[in-house]
């Protein structure tokens, strides 16, 4: 949020902040860098309708939008380069002097991908209840049946409001379909 | 005065039994949200999204509204009785509102926050009812070279401001620029960016960069470096009765002027929002400060509550100037909300007023409404939102990305949006480990496609001459202001990282001792 040189509350850096070496924050910017080379890249392969009317054809902001994340993501190299790093969020919750969890990351980001699959073969409420109980024993809730409990409380409860009441098409799934109120 | 009758006729409609329920329920989920630590004004108003779908307009826009003011309001109550050690410097009101509420003067300090927002968004409110109409028909008569200059000095300070470096500011908005691409392009019916994909044709949605961003990115983030063991929440010792002093009022009515003097037109230009006005509000209070006031100071004085938390609600109002007359978004939250309007196929700029004017005056009116309800609300239910305050970190993340789940299920029923709602969320989890602004990516994604089309409308009208960009005296003057709201940003900022280095951090104890006296 402020100034990156001087750590502001002049405490000393988090050992969360990363790496010793930036090669994560290196490798970002050099991916953000890549995004642009290939905005520039693809926008040669947009069509251009011919004897389009307009002077400025579909081609030429994707250009200048390639050009302008290319440029500051180079800029943001050298930055890194010069030792100017970028200052980690702060937030209510964080840890500033916890290590970064890797494994809770991709165990979430996995959890989240249940989704893909179970909301269309089981259906909305029991994909929730997957994606909540998983989320709370990655992050660390004690009793397992509590958060499988709460996350099947939830599915239904979302699936009464959201499907039900509100008319969204959330699909009850094979197990539930069976039942009226959510046949709806 | 044409305003008022359309405003009298605005309250007609928000003032009806159904609508009325909205609004409560809209300012009571939006503070419900807004409280849960670590969810901000954006990620509230992105959540709740799923909320309004089913609404009709007007009724949909009334229940956004409360969730918005709700929302804005509910993070004070955090940052006030959130027990974080060390870490609030980011939050001003925290600066304060903490140390009081440690000191056994976290009621004042609600109490405070509470009525100066209520104070500001009134005051910012009747701003805006009367100044809107105005620009709206001013901005009917300007031009797509115009807007353009408008939507660039959006992107650029946007851009510039946020975050803790100008390149990775525009980094930031050149991928949300980026998003903004993948579609059907509107001029030419061409596909850019889609590759064969038939759910990419329809572009990505603002909804989903908002909630990825926010929601999954920050979920992810703050499970990367979570705060274990148990939450310590700061206990409010004197009922909501006995909340303020005399000296306390006293001590609170000028800084609530004075923040809704800089809140509300900070709001109105794109400068950063509200983190901008309420820092601002901050270091005034502490400049004007005399006396024992001034020694408090970094002790939990009130000034420093009421003040930033009066700033913050203003600038909430002032972001709706721009947006409803000229449809342009300055911060994440009025891009999602922008975002919600286009769904309902409504497109805010100077012709709303004139198109769609019972809507408009509808929602202003029902802002007005959800002030009263705020203050009415959240005095009393102070218990209710410590109760929030506890809920498990562990339950509380794990719904949060059950929500977003439904936020992208929700949209179109595929669960292709659910993929992007992750690739997203993982680019937001980046970014934050990184100091990467996310802001600037959400306006982005909103603001590139109305650019373009502006630009190239304007390519059209000049035959390709670049020159006619800037040929109307509006659109040099909003590059030059552009130059100095860029100049004065970068100022303000190195102003404000001084400043954060300033107050020292005391023991609990002593502040209590010094407190004492202040009865």
């Amino acid at each position: 949020m402020t100034a990156e040189t001087p750590d502001p509350a002049g405490t000393p850096r988090p050992a969360g902040a990363g790496p010793r070496r930036p090669i994560g924050e290196l490798a970002f910017a050099v991916v953000c860098a890549l995004l642009g080379v290939g905005v520039i890249v693809g926008a040669g392969a947009i069509r251009v309708p011919p004897g389009s009317a307009s002077v400025l054809g579909p081609r030429v902001f994707p250009y200048f939008v390639g050009a302008l994340l290319l440029v500051a993501a180079v800029a943001v190299i050298v930055a890194i380069a010069t030792g100017h790093r970028g200052q980690p969020d702060d937030g209510e919750d964080v840890d500033p002097n916890a290590k970064t969890d890797w494994r809770a990351v991709v165990l979430l980001v996995a959890v989240f991908c249940s989704q893909l699959v179970l909301i269309e073969f089981v259906g909305w409420p029991i994909a929730i209840a997957v994606v909540f109980a998983g989320a709370a024993l990655t992050l660390g809730a004690k009793r397992w049946w509590v958060a499988v409990l709460v996350g099947l409380g939830l599915g239904l409860a979302t699936q009464l409001l959201f499907g039900t009441w509100l008319g969204l098409s959330l699909p009850a799934g094979p197990l539930l379909d069976w039942i009226p109120i959510f046949n709806g | 005065m044409d305003s008022l009758a359309a405003l009298l006729e605005g309250f007609a409609t928000a003032l009806q039994p159904q609508y009325l329920l909205y609004a409560l329920f809209g300012v009571f989920v939006g503070t419900a949200v807004g409280v849960l630590p670590g969810i901000g004004p954006a990620m509230t108003v992105a959540l709740l999204l799923p909320l309004t779908y089913s609404l009709d307009p007007t009724g949909a826009l009334i229940l956004f509204a409360g969730i918005y003011y709700g929302g804005m309001y509910g993070g004070s109550t955090t940052s006030i009785l959130l027990n974080t050690p060390g870490e609030s410097a980011s939050i001003v009101t925290a600066l304060e509102g903490n140390r009081m509420a440690k000191a056994g003067r976290g009621a004042a300090a609600l109490a405070t926050a509470a009525i100066g927002s209520f104070v500001a968004g009134t005051i910012a409110t009747v701003l805006l009812t009367f100044l809107a109409p105005g620009i709206a028909k001013l901005a009917v008569q300007l031009g797509p070279a115009d807007y353009f200059a408008l939507m660039v000095v959006a992107f650029l300070t946007v851009g510039a401001l946020l975050g803790s470096s100008v390149p990775r500011g525009l980094v930031s908005l050149g991928l949300g620029l980026m998003l903004g691409l993948v579609g059907t392009e509107v001029l030419s019916g061409q596909q850019r960016y889609t590759f064969g994909v038939p759910s990419l044709a329809d572009g990505i949605d603002v909804v989903l960069i908002a909630v990825g961003l926010f929601a999954l990115g920050e979920t992810l983030y703050v499970a990367s470096r979570l705060r274990h063991g148990a939450v310590q929440i700061i206990p409010v010792t004197r009922g909501w009765r006995s909340w303020m002093t005399r000296s306390d009022w006293r001590r609170s009515w000028k800084p609530w002027l004075r923040g809704t003097a800089i809140g509300f037109p900070i709001g109105t230009i794109p400068a950063g929002g509200a983190d901008v006005a309420t820092f601002l509000s901050y270091a005034s209070e502490r400049k004007l400060a005399k006396g024992r006031a001034r020694e408090q100071f970094g002790r939990g004085a009130i000034e420093g509550v009421a003040g930033p938390e009066a700033a913050n609600n203003a600038a909430a109002a002032g972001v709706l100037v721009p947006l409803l007359t000229l449809g342009l978004p300055t911060t994440a939250t009025a891009a999602i909300i922008i975002s919600a309007f286009q769904s309902y196929g409504i497109r805010p700029g100077p012709l709303l007023f004139e198109n769609q004017s019972g809507l408009v005056w509808a929602l202003i009116a029902s802002l007005y409404i959800g002030n009263v309800l705020l203050l009415v609300l959240n005095l009393p239910l102070v218990g209710m939102w410590v109760k929030v305050l506890r809920i498990p970190r562990p339950y509380l993340y794990a719904g949060i990305l059950a929500f977003a789940g439904l936020g992208a299920y929700a949209l179109h029923f595929n669960v292709f949006d659910t993929l992007t709602l992750l690739v997203v969320g993982v680019a937001g989890f980046l970014m934050r480990r990184y100091g990467y602004p996310v802001a600037p990516m959400v306006v982005g994604g909103i603001l590139g496609p109305m650019a373009e089309e502006q630009l190239r409308k304007s390519m059209a009208i000049s035959q390709g001459d670049l020159l006619y960009l800037v040929h109307s005296p509006f659109a040099i003057v909003a590059y030059s202001t552009m130059a100095v709201i860029v100049v004065t940003g970068i100022w303000l900022k190195r102003r404000r990282a001084k400043l954060e280095a300033a107050p020292k951090l005391v023991p609990t104890s002593a502040i209590q001792a010094i407190d004492e006296p202040t009865k």
